[in-house]
Order: C-alpha cells, then sequence, then structure tokens
C-alpha cells in the first residue's frame, strides 16, 4: 500500500492515513491507511461490521479522526465541511430522506446547496426514475427511496460520488439502475466513485480498484485488473468472490451474515 | 419523595409550609402539575415524534409489526397514560391533604385527566383526510369534554355526578383508538384534497422560485420537520383556556389570571415544543443524533444553527398571533371585553395612558421574547445528539419544577429567611453574572479555536449582545426608577436576562454530534 505523501495529497480524491478509530473495547479501524487518485471506481469490499461505513463517515467527516488523518481533495472534511461536502454526492445505506417531503420538494430544498444543480440531468434522472413529483417520500417504496437518493446525489454532478452499501436489500432493477448511475458518473472526465458493497459481483462489474477490508483493517488494494492476474491459477482468472476468500478466509455474503 | 424530603430534612420538624388555603395550594401545585399533565399528553399520545398536521396516525408505523392485535397496540398506551395521569392526580391530591389540609375532590379530576388523555390519543392516532384536520377535530372534542366538565363544577355537581358522567369517557375512547389505530395499521388514509390538487403539483414544474441560499432552505426544512409544532400545541391549548372566559362572569380578578395564563401558555408550550426542535428524524433508531441526510448538508454548523434559530422566530411569531388574535375575540364574545377595558382605564387615571401602554407592550413583548428563549435556550443540550445528556436533562428540569413551587412558598412564609435573602441579592446576581461571563468566555475561546465562527460572527455576537443588555439596562433604570432597585442590580439583572453562554454552545453541541 503506497504512503501519502504530499504529491498524492494534492492529487488524490481521497488520502487516509493511519486512521484508527475505537468505539468502546471494539476496533473499527487499525491504522488504515489509503489514497485513491482521482478518475476511479473504488469498490470497497468487505463483510458487514468490516469497517466498510465507519471509513467512509470519516471521509464524509460524520466521525472525527481519533488518530491518523483522512483529506478529501486535500482538506479536512471535519474542518471544511462546505468545501467537501459541495463537492460530494452520497447515497447512504439507510436511507434517511425526510418521509414527510414530497419528491418535488426535495429536489427543490437539494438544489439549493449546490452551485452545479443540472436542472435537465434531475429532471432526466426522476423521469428514468418514474417518480412522481407528488408522491411523499415515505409513501415511496424501498426501491424508489434509493432511486430518490441517488437521483440528489448524482443531480449536482459530483466531483466524487460515495455510495455505502447502496443495493443492499433492493430489487435487481434498482441495482441495474445504481451500477448505470455509477458507470455514467464515471464516464464524465475526472469523476471518482467509492462503492462499498459485499455484493462482489456487483463491484466486480464496475470498479477500477478493489479495497479489501476485513475487521478494520486494509488486507488488499489494488487495481481490479492487476489483482486478477496476480491470483491467476493455473491460467484461469478468479473472481473477486475467490480472491476475498483466499484473503480472508470466508465468503463476504456468509461473512456478512454472521 | 421530593416533597417528603423537603418537608422532613430542609426546613426541618420545626418549621413547616403554611397553605392552608386552596388559593396558596393551587400556586404550589400549579406549574408542576400543568408542566407533568401536558407532558403526559405529548408522550402517551406519542405526539413528540409525529406530525399533528399530517393526514396520516400519528401512531409509530414501526409498531404495527409487532406480534400483538390492535387491542393492544391502542390499549397498552392508553393503560399505560391513564395510570400515570391517576397517579398525578393522586400524587397531587396527597400533597393537598398533607401537609397542606385543603380539602379538593379525590377522584373525578383524576378521572378528567385520564378522558382527556385517552381522546387525545385516540383522535390522534386517527388518521385523517385532510391536513390539519387532526388539530381541529383534537382541540374541539376536547373542548367539549372540558366544558361540560366546567360546568358541572360551576353547578356544584357531587362527586358521584362527575364520575358517571367521566366514567364512560375511557372505555368510549378505547373504542375510538382501537378504530383508528386498526385503520393506520392498514394503511387506510382517506383522501379529500382532490384529484386536481395532486395533478397541479405534479404538472407545475416548481410552483415557488428557487432558495434564495442554502441558509433559507435549511430554515425552510427546520420549520416544516418542527416549526409547527408550538403554533399547533398553541392552537390546541387556547380553546379551553378562553372558554373560562365564558363562565367568569365579569369579575375582573378571575378574568386577568385567565388572560395570564393564556399569555404564559406559548413559554410553556415551548419547553415541550423545545425538546423536539434539535431532534433530526424520530423515525430513525438514534431519533437524538444528527441524521448522514442532515450531517451532510455542505454547510457549516454555524449556519445550521442560524437556520434552526430561524424557524424558532418564525415559530415563536406564528404561536403568538394566535394568541393575540384569539384573546380580543374570546373577550368580546364572552363580554369580558368591558371589564378589561375599565381595568385599564382605571390604571390610566392613575400612571397616564402611555404608561400603561408601554407597560401592556413590555408584557406581551417580554413573554414574546421568553417563548423564544425557552425554545433555544436548551438547544445546546438537545443539538449534542447524546441521549442520557438529554434526559438527565429533562430529569432535572422536572425535579427544579417541582422544587419551584414549595421552596418559594416556604420563603413567602418566611420573612427572616426573605431578608437575608434580600441582603444577599447583590451578591447571588453578582455570583450568577460571574458563573455566566466564565462559561461565556470558555465557549468563545472553543469557538474561536475550532473555527467553527467566523472572528467577524464572534465580534459581531459580542456587539449585539452587549446592545441588548445596555437596552434593556436602560429600560429597566426607566422603568424601575426606585430606590429600592441600585443601578448595578437592573445592570446585573440585565446581563442575566440576555441569553449569551447557553445560545453561543449551541454549535460547539451540533459540531460534538456532526463530528463524532
Amino acid at each position: 500500500m503506497a504512503l501519502v505523501g504530499e504529491l498524492a495529497v494534492s492529487e488524490s480524491a481521497i488520502a487516509v492515513s493511519g486512521l484508527t478509530r475505537r468505539f468502546g473495547t471494539t476496533t473499527a479501524l487499525a491504522s488504515v491507511s489509503v489514497s485513491m487518485p482521482r478518475g476511479a471506481v473504488y469498490g470497497l469490499v468487505g463483510a458487514n461490521g468490516a469497517g466498510k461505513t465507519t471509513l467512509i463517515k470519516h471521509i464524509l467527516g460524520l466521525l472525527r479522526a481519533e488518530r491518523g488523518s483522512v483529506r478529501v481533495f486535500g482538506l479536512d472534511p471535519v474542518v471544511d465541511p462546505v468545501a467537501v461536502l459541495s463537492r460530494i454526492g452520497y447515497l447512504s445505506e439507510e436511507n434517511d430522506l425526510p418521509g414527510w417531503m414530497r419528491v418535488h420538494e426535495l429536489l427543490r430544498y437539494t438544489r439549493a446547496f449546490y452551485a452545479g444543480w443540472d436542472e435537465a440531468y434531475a429532471e432526466e434522472l426522476r423521469q428514468q426514475f418514474a417518480l412522481d413529483r407528488s408522491a411523499t417520500i415515505k409513501n415511496l417504496s424501498k426501491g424508489q427511496k434509493a432511486r430518490a437518493g441517488l437521483l440528489i446525489a448524482l443531480a449536482h454532478r459530483p466531483e466524487l460520488l460515495v455510495l455505502d452499501e447502496p443495493s443492499s436489500g433492493l430489487d435487481p432493477i434498482v441495482r441495474r439502475d445504481i451500477l448505470g448511475a455509477v458507470i455514467r458518473t464515471i464516464a464524465d472526465e475526472g469523476r471518482t466513485v467509492l462503492f462499498s458493497s459485499h455484493l462482489l459481483d456487483e463491484v466486480e462489474q464496475v470498479a477500477d480498484h478493489v479495497i479489501m477490508i476485513h475487521q478494520g483493517t486494509i488486507v488488499l488494494s489494488a487495481p481490479l485488473n492487476d489483482l486478477k492476474e496476480s491470483h491467476r491459477v493455473d491460467g484461469r482468472i478468479p473472481s473477486l468472490e475467490e480472491i476475498f476468500v483466499a484473503h480472508v478466509g470466508i465468503p463476504a455474503a456468509s461473512a456478512s451474515e454472521e | 419523595m421530593i416533597l417528603a424530603t423537603i418537608k422532613l430534612l430542609i426546613p426541618g420538624p420545626s418549621l413547616t409550609f403554611n397553605m392552608d388555603s386552596a388559593e396558596r395550594f393551587g400556586v404550589v401545585v400549579m406549574g408542576p402539575l400543568t408542566a407533568t399533565f401536558t407532558y403526559f399528553l405529548a408522550v402517551f399520545s406519542f405526539g413528540l415524534s409525529g406530525d399533528l398536521a399530517a393526514r396520516q396516525s400519528m401512531y409509530p408505523a414501526r409498531m404495527f409489526t409487532l406480534p400483538v392485535t390492535t387491542a393492544a397496540l391502542a390499549g397498552w398506551p392508553m393503560l399505560y397514560g391513564s395510570a400515570a395521569m391517576v397517579i398525578l392526580w393522586l400524587a397531587t391530591r396527597l400533597f393537598a391533604v398533607w401537609p397542606s389540609g385543603v380539602d379538593v375532590p379525590l377522584m373525578w379530576p383524576a378521572l378528567l385527566a385520564a378522558a382527556l388523555l385517552a381522546w387525545t390519543q385516540a383522535l390522534t392516532w386517527m388518521p385523517y383526510a385532510l391536513p390539519g384536520l387532526r388539530v381541529i377535530v383534537t382541540v374541539l372534542w376536547l373542548a367539549v369534554i372540558d366544558s361540560v366538565a366546567l360546568v358541572a363544577v360551576q353547578y356544584k355537581a357531587p362527586e358521584p355526578v362527575m364520575l358517571a358522567g367521566l366514567a364512560p369517557q375511557v372505555p368510549l375512547a378505547f373504542l375510538v383508538a382501537r378504530y383508528a389505530v386498526g385503520r393506520a395499521r392498514r394503511g387506510d388514509v382517506p383522501d379529500w384534497r382532490g384529484p386536481f390538487v395532486r395533478r397541479r403539483v405534479a404538472d407545475a414544474p416548481d410552483r415557488r422560485d428557487r432558495f434564495p441560499s442554502p441558509g433559507r432552505a435549511q430554515a425552510w426544512f427546520e420549520w416544516r420537520r418542527h416549526g409547527r409544532s408550538l403554533p399547533a400545541w398553541v392552537g390546541l391549548l387556547l380553546p379551553f383556556e378562553l372558554s373560562l372566559l365564558f363562565i367568569t362572569g365579569n369579575t375582573p380578578a378571575l378574568v386577568f389570571v385567565i388572560l395570564l395564563g393564556v399569555l404564559l401558555t406559548p413559554p410553556v408550550m415551548a419547553t415541550f415544543a423545545a425538546a423536539t426542535v434539535p431532534r433530526s428524524n424520530p423515525a430513525v433508531g438514534d431519533s437524538y443524533g444528527l441524521t448522514p441526510f442532515i450531517a451532510t448538508r455542505p454547510l457549516t454548523s454555524a449556519a445550521l444553527i442560524a437556520a434552526t434559530l430561524k424557524a424558532t422566530i418564525w415559530s415563536t411569531v406564528a404561536a403568538w398571533m394566535l394568541v393575540l388574535g384569539a384573546i380580543p375575540l374570546a373577550l368580546r364574545w364572552s363580554g369580558t371585553w368591558s371589564v378589561v377595558v375599565e381595568q385599564m382605564r382605571q390604571a390610566a387615571v392613575h400612571i397616564g395612558t402611555p404608561r400603561v401602554v408601554v407597560i401592556v407592550l413590555l408584557i406581551v413583548s417580554g413573554f414574546i421574547a421568553a417563548t423564544w428563549k425557552q425554545l433555544v435556550q436548551s438547544l445546546y443540550i438537545g443539538l449534542t445528539g447524546r441521549a442520557w445528556l438529554i434526559k438527565g436533562s429533562v430529569f432535572l428540569t422536572l425535579t427544579f419544577l417541582f422544587l419551584l413551587g414549595p421552596i418559594v412558598q416556604f420563603i413567602i412564609d418566611h420573612r427572616d429567611v426573605q431578608g437575608a435573602l434580600w441582603d444577599a441579592l447583590p451578591s447571588i446576581l453578582a455570583l450568577l453574572v460571574c458563573v455566566k461571563m466564565s462559561a461565556a468566555a470558555w465557549i468563545a475561546a472553543r469557538l474561536y479555536r475550532s473555527r467553527l465562527l467566523s472572528d467577524r460572527t464572534l465580534i459581531s455576537g459580542a456587539a449585539c449582545w452587549c446592545v441588548a443588555v445596555l437596552a434593556l439596562y436602560g429600560l429597566l433604570a426607566w422603568f424601575l426608577s426606585t430606590p429600592f432597585f441600585p443601578r448595578y442590580v437592573l445592570a446585573l439583572v440585565a446581563i442575566l436576562a440576555i441569553p449569551l453562554a447557553r445560545l453561543s454552545a449551541a454549535p460547539l453541541a451540533l459540531a460534538w454530534n456532526r463530528h463524532r
């Protein structure tokens, strides 16, 4: 894993160095260091409880680094939340959109925060996701809520898109929408996507670079193609699931259920 | 237990509370009884976490999936609530008998409280066809029950008659509640808004302009989420209070006591509304913590606080528009307008019309300021997002409320204590000012070091506070021009009255919550 130097900080979308976090006696992150240059899709994989969400919360500034440092676009997200968050689109695992809002109110409210809000793109996404403008958020299905969350995460064309277990518990059609959004986002030059999931086949479809996290430590961080090449067995390229098992010892899905 | 402690330990066995009249007893118990009754109404109807104005039931949807019958879902909160109300009254009555010796009814007030709570639960859990209909229906129905009870009291109905009238209320309310929860559980929410409303929303690209700034958008969010609670609760209580004007006749003292109660309603209700203001999403598990949706808004913590403060101002203004609109109407319709006018005329004869006008304006302004202060002064606790801190603070506040009445009565009854307190008043005020200014200095240093507020904002805030203190001091010096109050005491009072430390701590609390 590369050390984070001054040059890397300035060129990286995300630079985490020596990050440690404890919750009581549990160590959620143990001296995690990772650098994510701009313009790629990063798949953050690991079982439930591995530390994916904790790492993402540090990147968003929702958790303060107890030890180590976190820089997003070279800035500390806790010290300068406006400069960081205005460049990030975030879809949360726990869909916490305000249930009392209507879809059109959500759009009107959200666009006030982003100078780069693209009205036409927002409307295009709304129609594509079949979201009724007058629908109340709490009356939407889980998949529709995820689509609404994705819409507001994408419509300001963020430099960094952070998706925390976005397809957890969703049907294949919604998962397809999410993956499609990831692909569209990277199509824009210089955009970066951080995509956390324990569904490794999804990550395999879109990620350029895979970061495996297990029990609060990063066990592997490499470009997906390099990873596959380096794990080639008898000429056969293994799946990401097989690579995960080789490093963690158990499949991601079964680890998630533990 | 608290009262027993005061009685036995603090004054000692030789000193007694002298509350041998119903009026004194009423003064002592009114505060804690009203506060606890209102708190029970809000808690047992799930009013602290629901939206009064919404069409959907206020019963928490997460409980619909519990493997119990609808009757159990409706029945248990009603049972607990009724029991709490009965215990509240019995404790109050115990206090009336010991140590006061005042004779008050045993059961019917407890049943009335239980009935009011049961109907509040039933009617707030009912899904409605129109937004806001819940408030109207609940207010009207509770006003009917309250009025009937008051008329019975007016005609000195004996306790068995009162009991006979009130006893069926709780079972009847239970039947309505079971029906309401059943409908809510099935997702049966009628809609009378008409298809044209939905079509208009769907077709129009955006009926209103964009928000001019992120701060305005956030203020709108806070208003929609929390701002309507206070006006709704005040609107709920006003009809009961003002209906008393219809049975007081033309007794000036009673009319003014009722008006005082009405004026006190917004500040008192603001205490409860304040509990909901810092909660970002009561529907999620950690309802005290900031949800990621809010925490990831690209706004500074100071801007988030500013939006909350704006919404509390709008909330205060809305609540007071209701009060100031309803009072003249109620005075007119009840025929007590002339009583108030006559009292004002007499006051004008003694102290002059301009002074009467200024006094009335000052009283109303003071109540309005107190309402806003109640809404914001506990933000520094609520915004921390720590349940233990918030619940501990509520417990301490309720304990303080319970202690306040007996302590005040004890002071009133003992002239030597009054004398000692009067002599020590400047020292007490000076000590409080020292505590306040020390806390403010510490908070300012933390704000400066954490860069949560810019230097300009810090200096502007301090300057505004100084101006407010000077203005209040000038007002007090003009109004209380008497040798009984030295000028420096007025200055200390002005410093203590204008919020500083707790309000300044709100950004720190939010940052502690937002960046855990």
